[in-house]
């Protein structure tokens, strides 16, 4: 199925490019004037604060005395020696690799089953549903990290029998915590991508499975899921980047519960370094950082086989 | 023509819920409890935020979560929209503000620059396009202190652009646009364009701009949101509490509980009625948006 | 930001591949302006001047207004910002970087060394009234805003927070317990109230602070520095006291694990679940709005002694007011410093809108400060804190990066609070990751 999506895809991509490549300079202007102004402003915000960050990494201070001023000066890879011995850091990592590991595929799961529900002709009221599913994304990360900390504290909370006898702030369970938290917020909106790829799907198609008989859970199986594999490759890439810079529901959830570390994520690891100040040290970490994110998703591409961003 | 209509042609609604009458009660029953217990799983945090909104602060600890307490949502209003000289509201205009231009102009340049990858073959441009995809995976925390010290070279820290002009910048944007434009705009109509003698800039705002409609609806909501929810980048780039957006003043605000304990009202009061504008926005433009969000999945 | 760096800094921004550049005109930044230990010649500015202050103080601007209408030459602009960890300091750090940082910062105490070690700081010892001021405040601020040093005035103290006891009159009279004056009876007490079926207190894991509190009211250090490099001592003797009469109220299971401030917290209070807080004059006003359910059945007590029969106290939280590197107006800055922390009309102000505690002694005598409260059962309670305040040990000192050392710490009391590894073996952790820290950026330690 991917194949289908995949060359009929390819095909116009190529006749354009073929195409306006013997134009390429009759619209060179034309391609400045619509690139540029995205790109300088990509340039000044994204490009050049990541060169920065990447210089300073290589950089170290030196001071004499307790209260001596700082030099900066070349520091070779000092400050990844302190990465990578870091212990902190590499088990915040094991912690959101954890978290990624349960998190995105219950999450993905639940977008998919509801936009499968909601595209079946089993569901009414399709408006409502999708609404209300989706809803929580309108709620910025702060907020939703505050409410759902109200509900898991014992003392506060309205589902006393559920925080009674659990206790979700606790060390063993906050992790999936906040879990439930990052799911609440996007869950309904990785439903509507897949649904809107559902909903996309010609009709015919459904014909030909109905001719043969099957049921709509037979239908979904293996006529819907595999068209959407795409939309569900994509939304896993996002969610994949999203869990290793966690930081908002950890960091409000620190005044909840005394079960959060100052280094509880890698991106928790990152503030915290900058706030010492030593943001030599917090560059360092960051571009780590930035790279394994690149690299889990290249591999998680890969192993899809899907080329979401080509 | 467009993806919209087309999804709509794809889309056979009323022959689906034909048939739909054949569907075994049992699986009919199944789904309706599944959603409905997740309808709950979703909207219950948010009636609980709207019920705390009502009550006053001893009760909301005190009293039963889930329903009203004595009705206390006008005193609670005012306080938050009185508080030091009712900063509360200018938060408000800020955010709409910086999330409003911001995405505006926001979702004109990506859209730009999605369509030129997308229609043009030029050097560079898959490497381009890489380039811009790989900004989304670097930390926040990371490029704070050099945004700041660009800023500062420009002596702009602590003034409007410093979040404003960041917040234009949507690498997912131009992944849409890119998408979009391939799928939606058809090479033949440009090439029909030319042949009239209409420029390419011009055929971009005359004629493809309306073709891409969903997609830039669809950019702009998610930019909107994106900007709106940020509260890191103002949080590094103002001092003055007057540019806050309305984020950032209640993370300030609730940092202050310790010392001003009445606060604590006014951050779950100003909470609700921040996603208020957020929810009606989705609600209002929902029509647009689920046709954009369909080209950046079935066309990934 | 002087002239000069602009036109450095101009050509950045227009330079899109000039990273280096870019940290070139950091890095003149900071050796253009390098430390100047000694005071400086503090003079007048010519001519109309304008300041900038960012701080946190609730009602801050009722006094502004007051000192703006009075200087119509020195005009302050005040900006309010999240408390200091919560991202203050960062500011201030990211805006001294780019060398634009406000004329005047609030800054805490604990936090005062890590900007003097960032070199933030102008010691304005040279300015006019600022070295006479010293014998206005309670001595154990201005050992902090000095340092312990000759000339050297890096801060002027505005608040602080002496430390007392809490606790619920009405429940210990019920219970037959007497109001503990030492921390055995303090332990005892304990023990009772938890067949009561309540707990004497909460053990604070976020509250570092509080802790420090408590091992200096013992005589506890933990660091010190002469002058080439520091010594870092979390587990001293009385350290390690104080962090094992905890872990045995907390191994006994007679103290809730409740963060302080939350709203849970709040509502323990509220519902009589928590009967002490042994806390900082501000806490008054965290008791009586995070349990308004309990007024007039708290009363305030001096904290419970080591040896029967001492007078010691602890100090937790409390501002300066510092005069930020890159102000060009360091004069004025002092004069307007001065004026809001010493002048009654000031102190009385910052009293009223943002319950601030004044360093100077003369400001414990505030008449508001001498009025019984309401909520206390009409016990003049800042009589206690007063006393307090004097009784404070003027020597403890805070090291380079508490942000730091506090998290630290508080991870290991978060453990510790889970049921593995000690408070002890926490404030061990937090001892070594200090180090570690001080190390990493070059400042030097002994070992």
């Amino acid at each position: 199925m991917s194949t289908t999506t995949g060359s009929g895809r390819a095909a116009p991509t190529t006749r354009e490019a073929a195409s306006s490549g013997r134009r390429r300079s009759r619209h060179g202007g034309a391609i400045t004037v619509f690139v540029v102004p995205f790109f300088l402003l990509f340039a000044l915000f994204y490009l050049l604060p990541i060169g920065y960050a990447v210089f300073r990494s290589f950089r170290t201070v030196e001071r004499e005395g307790t209260f001596g001023p700082a030099t900066e000066v070349f520091g070779g890879l000092t400050q990844y020696e302190q990465v990578f011995a870091s212990e902190a850091f590499w088990s915040s990592l094991g912690r959101v690799l954890a978290f990624g590991a349960v998190q995105v595929p219950v999450m993905l799961g639940l977008a998919l089953l509801f936009a499968l529900l909601i595209d079946s002709p089993l569901v009414k009221g399709k408006r409502f549903y999708r609404l209300a599913f989706f809803a929580p994304y309108a709620v910025p990360g702060v907020i939703a990290a505050i409410m759902w900390g109200f509900l898991y504290s014992p003392g506060l909370s309205p589902f006393t029998f559920v925080t009674g006898n659990v206790d979700l702030l606790g060390s063993g369970a906050v992790l999936w915590s906040i879990a439930n938290v990052v799911t609440w917020v996007y869950a309904g909106y990785n439903m509507l991508i897949i649904y809107s790829a559902l909903q996309a799907i010609p009709g015919e198609i459904y014909e030909a499975a109905r001719i043969d008989g099957a049921g709509q859970l037979r239908i979904a199986w293996s006529v819907k899921i595999p068209l959407v594999v795409p939309a569900l490759v994509l939304t896993g890439v996002f969610s994949i980047i999203g869990t290793l810079q966690l930081l908002t529901e950890p960091q409000v959830f620190r005044s909840f519960t005394t079960s959060i570390s100052s280094t509880f994520t890698p991106n928790l690891v990152v503030y915290t370094t900058s706030t010492v100040p030593n943001f030599n040290l917090a560059a360092a970490f960051s571009v780590v950082l930035a790279l394994l994110t690149f690299a889990l998703s290249f591999v998680f591409l890969r192993l899809t086989n899907r080329r979401a961003f080509a | 023509m467009s993806i919209l209509t087309r999804t709509d042609g794809y889309g056979p609604t009323t022959a689906r819920e034909r048939r739909g009458v054949r569907e075994h009660p049992m699986s009919r029953l199944v789904a309706f409890v599944v959603m409905g217990a997740f309808t709950l799983y979703f909207l219950v945090p948010i009636w609980w935020l709207f019920v705390a909104s009502t009550k006053s602060r001893g009760q909301i600890a005190s009293t039963a979560g889930l329903w009203f307490a004595d009705w206390n949502l006008w005193e609670n209003l005012g306080f938050v929209f009185t508080y030091d000289g009712g900063v509360y509201l200018r938060w408000l205009g800020n955010a709409v503000l910086y999330a409003g231009v911001g995405a505006l102009l926001g979702t004109l340049l990506a859209s730009m620059c999605g369509y030129a990858l997308a229609k043009y073959a030029f050097r560079g441009r898959d490497a381009l396009f890489n380039v811009i995809l790989g900004g989304v995976l670097v930390p926040v925390t990371a490029l704070a202190l050099p945004l700041f010290l660009i800023f500062s070279a420009a002596n702009l820290t602590n003034s409007y652009w410093s979040v404003f002009l960041p917040s234009l910048v949507s690498p997912f944007g131009v992944y849409l646009a890119r998408i979009y434009a391939a799928a939606s705009v058809p090479a033949e109509l440009l090439e029909a364009a030319r042949l009239d003698g209409s420029g390419e800039v011009r055929t971009f705002f005359t004629v493809s701009v309306r073709l891409m409609a969903p997609a830039l609806v669809t950019i702009f909501l998610f930019q909107f949101v994106t900007i709106w929810n940020n509260f890191f980048l103002p949080l590094v780039m103002l001092s003055n509490d007057k540019l806050y957006p309305v984020t950032l003043g209640l993370y300030a605000w609730n940092s202050q509980t310790n010392a001003v304990p009445e606060l604590r009202t006014a951050v779950v009061v100003g909470a609700f009625v921040a996603i208020v504008p957020l929810i009606l926005a989705f609600l209002g433009l929902q029509r647009f948006w689920r046709g954009g969000l369909a080209a950046g999945g079935v066309k990934a | 930001m002087s002239r000069h760096t602009q036109v450095r800094a101009g050509a950045v921004a227009v330079a899109l591949a000039g990273t280096a550049v870019l940290a070139g005109c950091s890095g003149a930044a900071e050796d253009g302006e390098g430390a100047a230990p000694e005071a400086a010649a503090c003079a007048p500015s010519e001519g109309p001047v304008e300041l900038t202050y960012t701080g946190w103080v609730p009602g801050m601007e009722d006094a502004i207004a007051m000192w703006n209408e009075a200087n119509p030459d020195v005009q302050v602009t005040y900006n309010t910002g999240p408390s200091g960890n919560a991202g203050t300091y960062q500011d201030f750090f990211n805006q001294l970087e780019a060398g634009e940082a406000p004329d005047l910062g609030q800054i805490e105490y604990d936090t005062l060394p890590n900007f003097r070690v960032q070199d933030g700081l102008v010691n304005i010892a040279g300015c006019e009234g600022v070295m006479e001021s010293g014998e206005q405040f309670v001595d154990w601020t201005w050992q902090q805003v000095t340092f312990g040093e000759q000339d050297a005035v890096y801060a002027i103290p505005q608040d602080t927070g002496p430390m007392a006891m809490f606790y619920r009159k009405d429940l210990f009279a019920k219970a037959g317990i007497d109001v503990p004056s030492t921390w055995d009876e303090y332990a005892d007490a304990a023990r009772t109230i938890r067949e009561e079926g309540a707990y004497i207190t909460h053990f604070p894991r976020t509250d570092v602070n509080w802790f420090a509190g408590l091992v200096w009211q013992d005589q506890g250090r933990w660091f010190a520095n002469d002058g080439e490099a520091w010594t870092v001592d979390l587990t001293g003797p009385e350290s390690t006291e104080v962090a094992e009469y905890w872990q045995g109220l907390i191994d006994e299971g007679l103290v809730k694990d409740t963060p302080g401030f939350s709203d849970e917290w709040n509502n323990e209070l509220n519902t009589g679940e928590l009967w002490t807080w042994v806390s900082a004059v501000w806490g008054s006003n965290s008791i009586s709005s995070g349990a308004p359910d309990t007024s007039g059945k708290w009363a305030v007590a001096p904290m419970p002694q080591w040896e029967a029969g001492q007078n010691a106290a602890g100090n937790w939280g409390g501002s300066s007011v510092a005069v930020l590197k890159g102000s060009e107006h360091p004069y004025e800055a002092a004069q307007f410093a001065l004026w809001l922390n010493t002048s009654e009309e000031a102190l009385t102000a910052l009293n009223k809108g943002g319950g601030l505690y004044p360093a100077t002694t003369a400001g414990l005598e505030l008449p508001a400060l001498k009025e019984g409260l309401e909520f206390y059962g009409g016990q003049p309670i800042f009589d206690v804190f007063a006393e307090a305040a004097a009784a404070t040990d003027p020597s403890f000192t805070w090291g380079p990066t508490m942000a730091q050392t506090y998290n630290d710490v508080a991870d290991g009391f978060g453990t510790a609070l889970g049921g593995s590894g000690t408070l002890l073996d926490a404030l061990q952790a937090g001892e070594d990751a200090t180090k570690e820290t001080l190390t990493s950026q070059s400042i030097p330690v002994n070992e």
